[in-house]
């Protein structure tokens, strides 16, 4: 990997893991957005979307509500993209989101941790709060963006790093890539469709909806 | 009495910034707010205007999108003269509601179709292209809804939950849990079709097996796992099998 | 039996209770246990626009709810009782002997309380009142959402 495409990608995993939660959310956060991306970046946008779209799977089974636990997908697919691109055929696809799914799963630990010193620094300066300083008020919001960002840099470091460790050990046998990338295409597929479910409850719409969308997606597939 | 909705507007967007356990967005909704509290009595170094801060910085939690609804509100609360314990009461009842009706508008509405949009598109133009529609199509919403409800929270103050009920939103709402749900069910098919192209019959096969053992699993045995652990598992296990092997 | 859950949340109707409980129970009424909520209509209006629109609010003091308990759960409506601090549970349980099984949802920081869970913040006072529920046999854990870990009472004290 050349310099400029690594401070690439840790430019653009920041500003991924910051959209998260802390800056806008214009959901560049999103596997299929962040994996191709990362993908152009590194020159092979079209690996990049395919790790991104078995991301996006995983990712529409997430509601991210303000304090609940979900995984950093989108840092995932960035370090995905890294880990498939250059890897030949159906290597990099399994590989990629074995990656992308530790670090994603990494992110949610990050996310506690800088929410947990967040609060020790809301705890510490409980009185001026309470006074309503503002400058206690904006310094406190910008260390937690400051933390928050430091988050993503290091965890897509890290990503790029599995990511390298992940081409040398990757899969020497044909059968074990093939079925590294069925499983990972079979579990996002069912994390997914499991979401549609959710989903169809939660907003009590009729199970005709999904089915429906499943026929005509069917249709629409078999006729191309 | 100019207010001063863009800069609170642009503020709301870092609303989640200071993410904590303690307050989650109380932090950031006040860094929010501020832009709109400036003109209370006493200015900038008044006790209404410190009062106001303190409270704003206080526990708060809503979804992000909406969030300029809460703080419209509030802010014109504090202006209109409202006894102190309904701005308090405003501020700590309408957060939940608020965040139900965004969390249904975007993470269980707008954002899968957008998603489906994209996964869709991925099959049938460049990358890139289908990445552009995809936050083209998220943000064309995010900013319109963002800017609508800043603007409606100011203007209704107290009267914000009649206003709601009244406003296209819980219309919106109302059809777009189904259109939602309708768009995954199309993105399944169009995405297993494009992930498994260069696959055998029999490895479909299997990866139908895995897809359906996978949602099973995770709806009837282990709901609060988390599918990247399931992932992550079932990934591992085959990546020692298949060394082992 | 039609009560799904008995959550103590002191944000009452949120996207964690409408959308993340809602899409596992599958609820036709929210019952808001609050006192003072059940005084005040502005309060109750805003409220009301987070649920569904096919379901319904209802809104109660804590000694009405312990009357009605019985009626909810006899029900075929699919009923959340959401109480906003563990002095009304406390109230609602003692009063309400058919409730065997409580959610704590969401108890926020506020001055002598201690963090036990990210969500779930308890004095001493009300530690105390959850393990004498807890003698009389009720059945208490935390779990913000379906997805998340259960925690029992004596694993996060």
């Amino acid at each position: 990997m050349e310099p400029n495409t690594v401070i690439g990608l840790l430019l653009w995993g920041t500003w991924v893991g910051l959209d998260l939660a802390s800056i806008a959310q214009v959901m560049i956060n999103r596997p299929l957005v962040a994996g191709t991306i990362a993908g152009a970046i590194l020159g092979d946008a079209q690996t990049g979307l395919m790790v991104g779209v078995v991301l996006e799977l995983f990712a529409l089974d997430v509601l991210p509500f303000g304090a609940a636990r979900y995984p950093d997908y989108g840092l995932g697919a960035v370090a995905a993209a890294a880990a498939a691109v250059g890897a030949p055929g159906l290597f990099g696809l399994g590989l990629g989101v074995v990656v992308g799914l530790v670090v994603a799963y990494a992110g949610e630990i990050g996310i506690q941790l800088v929410r947990g010193r967040t609060s020790a620094d809301v705890r510490r300066h409980r009185t001026d709060l309470e006074a309503g300083d503002r400058s206690t008020i904006y310094r406190l919001h910008l260390r937690g963006i400051g933390r928050d960002a430091l988050r993503a840099t290091v965890l897509t470091a890290l990503g790029l790093g599995l990511a390298g460790i992940a081409r040398f050990a990757h899969p020497t046998t044909v059968r074990t890539a093939v079925a590294l990338s069925a499983v990972a295409t079979g579990v996002g597929l069912g994390t997914a469709l499991l979401g549609g479910v959710r989903m169809a409850r939660g907003s009590r719409a009729s199970w005709t909806w999904l089915a429906t969308g499943i026929v005509a997606g069917t249709i629409w597939v078999v006729v191309r | 009495m100019k207010p001063r909705l863009a800069s609170a507007a642009v503020r709301l967007l870092v609303l989640q910034g200071s993410m904590n356990h303690e307050r989650l967005q109380g932090i950031g909704a006040a860094v929010a707010i501020e832009p709109l509290i400036r003109d209370l009595d006493g200015g900038q170094n008044g006790q209404r205007y410190r009062a106001a801060l303190a409270r704003s910085a206080g526990f708060f939690n809503t979804n992000p999108y909406l969030a300029g609804v809460a703080i419209g509100a509030v802010a014109r609360a504090e202006h209109s003269g409202a006894p102190l314990r309904q701005v308090e009461t405003l501020r700590s009842a309408i957060k939940g509601p608020l965040g139900s009706l965004g969390d249904r508008l975007i993470w269980t509405g707008v954002l899968p179709v957008c998603a489906s949009i994209g996964l869709v598109c991925a099959t049938l133009v460049h990358p890139l292209v289908a990445v552009a529609a995809y936050l083209l199509a998220f943000n064309a919403v995010n900013v319109a809804v963002r800017w609508w409800g800043l603007r409606a929270g100011w203007r209704s103050g107290i009267a914000v939950a009649a206003m709601l009920s009244q406003s296209v939103l819980r219309r919106a709402v109302k059809f777009v849990g189904p259109l939602a749900v309708l768009s995954i069910g199309v993105a399944l098919p169009v995405a297993a079709e494009m992930l498994t192209a260069n696959f055998d019959t029999s490895v479909r096969v299997g990866t139908a097996g895995v897809a359906l053992a996978t949602a099973a699993t995770s709806w009837f045995l282990m709901p609060s796992v988390g599918a990247a652990r399931v992932g992550i598992l079932a990934l591992g296990s085959v990546l020692v099998l298949g060394w082992i092997w | 039996m039609s009560l799904e859950l008995v959550r103590v949340d002191d944000r009452l109707i949120h996207g964690q209770v409408v959308v993340g409980w809602g899409q596992v129970l599958n609820p036709d009424l929210f019952v808001v246990v609050d006192d003072e909520v059940a005084q005040n209509e502005w309060e109750q209006e805003i409220y009301r626009m987070g649920v569904l629109a096919t379901q319904e609010v209802e809104f109660t003091s804590v000694s009405d709810a312990a009357e009605s308990v019985e009626r909810w759960a006899n029900s075929s409506c699919r009923t959340i009782v959401l109480v906003s601090d563990i002095d009304s549970l406390t109230r609602l349980c003692e009063a309400a002997p058919t409730i065997r099984r409580v959610n704590l949802g969401g108890v926020h920081h506020e001055r002598d309380r201690r963090l036990h869970l990210p969500y779930l913040f308890l004095d001493d006072r009300e530690v105390d009142q959850l393990l004498a529920l807890a003698e009389r046999g009720l059945e208490i854990s935390a779990q913000d959402l379906p997805t998340a870990a259960r925690v029992n009472l004596e694993d996060l004290l």
